[in-house]
């Protein structure tokens, strides 16, 4: 049975980091060709692959869930608190929007000495790297009980989802709304950090309306992020993201 | 490492945010304003990204 609380925010994380991942491993395999590039590509998904059933494993060794709880929520919080704060600055003008032609281009330069092992390795770590920020989001998702396999099959539908499709396209998947799925999936991740270090900490009677307090801290965190662009987009532009 | 420790921690900023943020609710938790800190800690999270988005 597939927790859809738990599989949507999952699936439109890992949509955003596929698809960031995707741009670099087809930029190296116009350096390398598609077997290296793919090749790589693997080796990084074996590594989070592994991480994510050491991770399982461990979960299952029956640490404190209260414990658990309050570190995942606190991870969840940096990376939701990070994102939030990225897509703000790219919605009010103080950074560029995120262009996956720009980073296909930057990666293509950076490929221009033609070294084979270099390229290798850049989409190895490109696709580790974005993988990891999967990972992280389908084992903190995954301490709600049982949504260990949704939150999993959720990055894998997002996985093969980008593959197909940029697969079939060979091109930078340009036409995925990047900054407003960051700008949802921000505010999701950030109401689950927010909801379950206070639970962790205080019990599940501080939250007025029980799990009920999610959708509520969501469409706050959603609407404060908007008033937030707002205020802000009056400031100068300072730097393009990268 | 640097790369891997800054996508799951983010940066030094990004850190004291979440820090100062912890050190609140805890706070607020163990002077037994529990429920307080619901309706406290969403806008101060809010504040942190105001804060941050500029940086």
């Amino acid at each position: 049975m597939i927790d859809w609380t738990i599989a949507f925010p999952t699936f439109l994380t890992a949509i955003v980091e596929w698809v960031e991942a995707f741009t670099i491993v087809l930029a190296v395999s116009f350096s390398i060709g598609w077997r290296a590039a793919t090749g790589a590509a693997t080796a990084a998904l074996c590594v989070l692959g592994a991480m994510t059933v050491a991770t399982g494993g461990m979960l299952d060794l029956g640490i404190e869930l209260g414990w658990l709880e309050f570190g995942i929520g606190v991870l969840l919080l940096l990376f939701g608190i990070r994102w939030l704060a990225k897509v703000v600055a790219r919605y009010s003008g103080l950074r560029a929007l995120h262009d996956e032609d720009r980073e296909f281009a930057e990666t293509r330069a950076k490929l221009s000495s033609g070294d084979r092992h270099a390229a290798w390795l850049i989409a190895f770590k490109g696709v580790l790297l974005e993988g990891l920020e999967v990972w992280l989001v389908v084992v903190a998702l995954s301490v709600k009980v049982g949504a260990w396999r949704s939150s999993v099959l959720a990055a894998l539908a997002a996985l093969a989802l980008v593959a197909g499709v940029g697969g079939c396209i060979q091109a930078p998947l340009r036409r995925i709304p990047e900054n407003a799925i960051k700008f949802a999936v921000g505010a999701m991740i950030v109401s689950f950090g927010t909801f379950w270090t206070l639970e962790a900490l205080g019990g599940a009677e501080v939250w007025p309306l029980g799990d009920w307090s999610l959708l509520v801290l969501a469409a706050f965190y959603a609407l404060g992020a908007l008033i937030l662009v707002v205020m802000l987009r009056r400031r100068p532009l300072v730097k393009a993201t990268s | 490492m640097s790369a891997f420790c800054k996508t799951l921690f983010g940066d030094t900023r990004n850190l004291a945010v979440v820090a100062a943020l912890m050190a609140i609710e805890v706070a607020l938790v163990y002077s037994d304003h529990a429920r307080e800190a619901a309706f406290a800690i969403p806008p101060l999270v809010l504040v942190g990204v105001g804060w941050l988005a500029p940086r």
